[in-house]
């Protein structure tokens, strides 16, 4: 058993937002909200075509309509979007962006996919923006587009960039990503048993509830941009980059936001559109994205191809894992591609070859755990299927097979995933309502259960915090955070009244404005809790020390402590989170209609730090996870590379009806890391929900879905 | 979308003088009842209008009225009232429990009967601006495309299939659709309403552009009869039918003296399966007559490339639809 962690006063209790009441009043400010005097409104053109090269823009109708007050295309408007092609996955720097070569501008020719910006219009209402986006004449030559990852790597597949689709690295290398540990082919040869199997994933979307937006305004060369962003300080940096500026001449404002899920870390070309319109027409400028232009123009998880390749010994150990993956990017590479899992599995000989593929699609990049709820549904599939094959029960072979160290050689900093698994088991009643036989039950509707698990990254690293006392007791904490929808304000707030031992009614957290607030690491990466909560407590010490030397200021001054700690992980450990998901499915095998009936999660995020959000952070994820299985897609047309299914309604996002009442066990182990002992949580729950209900439907109907999403006329088809 | 006028007609009469006026001025209108997927069509430009005729305000036509000839259902009633109205919910279920299944509670408060049986596809192709059959096209993009959710029934030249969950109930208990329009009033039967693409692509239904379908006529049931709605989504909320059944009988004891089965989801307009209502009437019901009927519903199924799957959907639908009511009593 885990060590537990003792009872806090503040921290750990079910505490709501403490922005709530405005959030559900609408008294909270997004930006969408946000009016200033004088503001101009803008829409974007986008290309029609999933390639294209541009011969020539006549801008010169559009300008003549009265209300237009500025247009932008390539022509007066190139700088490059660093944040839009980071190359490789790795948090974009100026480095990079100085050497690749493969660099996304604001707007690009050729066009690279159905929604590429082409031009961009600033009018006196957004109307007449519109209607002058249909005055602009673009001359396309259209190209031959290519949409799938593998079709693109063939001979003769047209080419998206000069150096082809095989997308290059930061170092300008066309290099695939990967790991190796021993040598898969002796482990091959060293097994009794070897299975091969082809797993795909589709693109699907954040469809995060506000859909993109941005209103910027200069004075002189000081430019302010009010945008909904998970990292306040990352888009003030990267916006100050792309346009030429010092990062103290950029303010980032951003008081509310409607989710991220990844859409919205760093800067994007909506928020460097809309400043650009703003200084050439000289005044402030408003861009609001609709829900198609959302998803088609922004970015979605990468769609992956997956060949394993894996070796057991009689007794159920694995010798040999390879994998070769491709994962489409889109036009551009905003994220590396990487597809993640087979590091969750102790075994001696690991192969992995992964292929970053540019297509003509909507580009891919940060959507909830980036590289793995699909590269867990392919491995976790797979294994699941060889443990069928090797007649063991799918929880006994990842029992004996699953990660004991980080890549079998490094210690965590403590180790909860047997612990999940098995209470997790125990609660579910897993040995009664799993199928020994898959697709066993009589008649047409039948039930099965299916399990997965997940380690997942928790590292500690560097972030801010300023707390500032006055005269009569009020603590005012000044955190870069947002508040991306996990409770990032709250959390701050409780952490900084724990740590001052004060109620957390003398707290006032100050966020989301870059003028008022020092660094924080963003809300991407599930980090915040971390790193930026514990940079709170240190400036909290600080604080109090001061109290106890000097007492509470007087008048209307104020005792000021910052912080700014890099903690590390001691003697070479690695810290994760862990977990397991058990998954009880319904499928009518005639209607093809998949549905959970039951749904348990079992997380270790170390402390809990409120309850209440904590477990609506688990359930999401879940949830999110439940629709990538069963529903949701981008659908193309491949005749002309347009998507079909883009929006709320298309892309079958999951709705209330679609999802069981999940329920959420917390182990709360201490690994004497972390604020209180708080481990990452965002991004885990996510991450093995979707091979979870996968194995399910397998396990309720004998036949494994191999092809997300696992919609009707795959079960009908499997079946018939 | 492109800038429009609204206008607020006084009554049905005015409305259809405000849209002659329109048409006759070379302008563009469009007829709004709810208004809930006019409105995003006009966003995404697929219908451009000049003026907006807005019925909204007209007062009577969202009445339903129950005497003992049968029910008349104004157009301008909402899916919400339909679905709760007690009369309707007894004897006309298939129609309460179609309009119950249509979009979200916010949609079905707003959207109208005469709306929903009368929206434009929500083919993939046609909604994201496609220059096919039904926008004004010559082509069909669905046929060498992305045509899962498209006909296997009554398809050519376009493949799209009718959207309307509550036009297959209404054809079901074999409605009259009550058209005004300039020249006087038409009262039609389903066949006549709805057009299949070969006798007009562009369009889904037989009203003209200056008329409006202001009311729909159902013929009280006879004795001993039953009927229900199966909607088969992929999803479980908001999305229109892969396949639906509207299925009413009429029942002596366990004998079924006639039966309506029309199927949503998979032809260009409510498809009606005579050779299934066939193999019921005059028998009793029992689990391999109602598997005959399915079998015989997809006799003439055509599928496209994607769409096979339809094909064993609708015959267990309606094989199991068929029982469910049976049992249902």
């Amino acid at each position: 058993m885990s060590e537990t962690l003792k009872p806090l006063k503040t921290v750990g209790h079910p505490t709501p937002r403490i922005d709530a009441l405005e959030r559900v009043t609408g008294a909270g400010h997004y930006t969408g909200d946000v009016k200033l005097p004088g503001m101009l409104y803008a829409r974007v053109l986008r290309s029609p075509h999933a390639h294209a090269r541009i011969r020539k823009i006549d801008v010169s109708k559009a300008e003549a309509l009265p209300g237009v007050k500025a247009v932008v295309t390539l022509e007066n408007c190139n700088f490059v979007w660093g944040a839009g092609s980071v190359a490789g996955g790795i948090q974009y720097n100026d480095e990079i962006k100085k050497n690749t070569r493969q660099r996304r501008h604001a707007f690009n020719n050729p066009v690279r996919f159905v929604g590429d910006p082409v031009a961009a219009v600033a009018a006196t209402d957004r109307h007449i923006a519109e209607d002058a986006l249909h005055l602009i004449a673009v001359d396309y030559e259209v190209l031959p587009h290519v949409l799938e990852p593998e079709e693109a790597l063939k001979p003769g597949a047209p080419q998206i960039w000069p150096e082809g689709n095989f997308a290059l690295n930061p170092r300008n290398e066309q290099q695939p990503m990967g790991q190796k540990r021993g040598n898969v082919e002796e482990g091959f040869r060293a097994s009794d048993h070897v299975f091969e199997d082809r797993y795909s994933t589709a693109f699907v979307h954040n469809a995060q509830m506000e859909p993109r937006a941005c209103v910027a305004q200069w004075e002189g060369d000081k430019l302010t941009v009010y945008t909904p962003t998970g990292g306040i300080a990352n888009c003030r940096h990267d916006i100050a980059r792309d346009l030429g500026l010092p990062d103290d001449n950029v303010r980032v404002i951003c008081q509310y936001m409607g989710g991220n899920f990844g859409n919205k870390n760093q800067n994007q070309d909506a928020d460097l559109i809309t400043a650009s319109l703003a200084k050439l027409a000289g005044a402030p400028v408003k861009l609001e994205l609709s829900r198609k232009e959302d998803f088609i123009g922004m970015h979605g998880r990468w769609p992956t191809v997956q060949y394993y390749k894996v070796g057991v010994s009689n007794d159920g150990t694995l010798k040999a894992i390879q994998l070769r993956g491709f994962s489409g990017m889109g036009g551009y590479r905003k994220n590396s591609g990487a597809i993640g899992g087979i590091e969750c599995y102790q075994c001696p000989n690991i192969e992995t070859v992964i292929t970053p593929v540019y297509t003509n699609k909507t580009v891919s990049g940060n959507f909830r755990g980036p590289e793995y709820p699909q590269g867990y549904f392919g491995i976790q599939s797979m294994m699941d299927d060889v443990a069928y094959k090797m007649k063991m029960d799918p929880v006994d072979f990842v029992l004996k097979n699953m990660t004991r160290k980080a890549n079998d050689s490094a210690e965590y900093t403590n180790y909860t995933l047997e612990e999940c698994i098995r209470r997790g088991a125990e609660a579910f009643e897993w040995k009664k309502r799993w199928r020994q036989s898959p697709g066993s039950d009589p008649g047409p509707v039948k039930r099965g259960a299916g399990f997965a698990f997940m380690s997942f990254r928790s590292g500690v690293g560097h972030s801010n915090a300023i707390l500032r006392v006055d005269s009569k007791g009020r603590y005012f904490v000044h955190v870069g955070v947002t508040d991306v929808g996990a409770g990032a304000k709250t959390t701050m707030g409780l952490i900084a009244a724990e740590a001052l031992e004060v109620p957390l009614s003398q707290i006032e957290v100050v966020w989301g404005d870059t003028g008022r607030c020092p660094f924080s690491v963003g809300e991407s990466g599930s980090r915040t809790t971390i790193m930026t909560g514990h940079a709170v407590i240190e400036a909290a010490q600080d604080l109090k020390k001061q109290i106890a030397e000097k007492g509470l200021p007087k008048g209307s001054d104020f005792l000021t402590a910052s912080a700014g700690p890099t903690p590390r992980i001691q003697g070479g450990k690695v810290r994760n989170t862990f977990g397991a998901h058990f998954v009880e499915v319904e499928v009518d095998t005639e209607l093809g209609r998949a549905h959970v009936t039951k749904y348990l999660c079992v997380h270790d995020c170390g402390r809990v730090m409120n309850p209440l959000t904590g477990i609506s952070q688990i359930k999401g994820g879940a949830i999110m996870g439940i629709g990538m299985a069963l529903h949701e897609d981008l659908v193309y047309d491949r005749a002309s590379g347009a998507p079909l299914s883009a929006g709320y309604y298309g892309a079958r996002i999951s709705t209330h009806r679609d999802v069981p009442d999940v329920e959420v066990m917390f182990i709360e182990s201490d690994d004497g890391y972390g604020p209180y002992g708080a481990k990452s949580m965002g991004e885990s729950s996510k991450v093995p929900a979707v091979a979870a209900v996968g194995n399910a439907v397998f396990n309720a109907i004998g036949r494994r879905m191999k092809d997300l999403p696992i919609t009707k006329d795959k079960i009908i088809g499997a079946l018939a | 979308m492109k800038a429009f006028t609204n206008a607020n007609p006084r009554d049905l009469p005015h409305a259809l003088t405000l849209i002659q006026q329109a048409q006759s001025s070379g302008r563009h209108a469009s007829i709004a009842g709810g208004g809930s997927d006019l409105l995003g069509m006009i966003k995404e430009r697929i219908v451009e209008p000049d003026v907006l005729i807005n019925l909204r305000a007209l007062k009577g036509l969202d009445q339903v009225a129950a005497e003992k000839s049968g029910l008349k259902i104004g157009g301008l009633t909402t899916l919400d009232a339909l679905s709760r109205h007690q009369t309707i919910r007894r004897q006309y279920t298939v129609l309460a429990e179609a309009a119950e299944s249509v979009a979200t509670p916010q949609i079905r408060n707003v959207g109208t009967i005469a709306g929903n049986v009368c929206q434009r596809p929500w083919c993939w192709y046609f909604r994201n601006g496609f220059p096919c059959y039904k926008a004004g096209g010559n082509q069909c993009f669905s046929i060498n495309g992305e045509n899962q959710f498209h006909a296997i029934f009554g398809g050519g030249p376009s493949f799209i299939v009718h959207p309307s969950d509550t036009a297959p109930a209404l054809v079901a208990l074999d409605a009259k659709f009550h058209i005004a329009g300039p020249k006087g009033d038409r009262r039609l039967s389903p066949v006549d309403f709805f057009v299949l693409p070969r006798q007009n692509a562009a369009r889904e239904n037989s009203l003209a552009n200056d008329e409006v379908l202001a009311s729909i006529e159902i013929p009280s049931p006879r004795a001993g009869t039953r009927s229900t709605y199966h909607k088969v989504m992929d999803r479980e909320a908001w999305t229109h039918a892969v396949v639906s059944a509207a299925i009413v009988l009429e029942m002596d004891k366990d004998v079924c003296r006639s039966a309506r089965i029309v199927l949503g989801g998979v032809a260009p307009v409510p498809w009606r399966v005579p050779d299934a209502e066939r193999v019921l009437a005059g028998q009793r019901i029992t689990p391999e007559l109602a598997a005959k009927a399915g079998e015989v519903a997809v006799a003439e199924a055509k599928p496209l490339a994607k769409n096979a799957y339809k094909v064993p959907l609708t015959k267990a639908v309606v094989r199991r639809t068929i029982l469910q009511l049976v049992q249902r009593g």
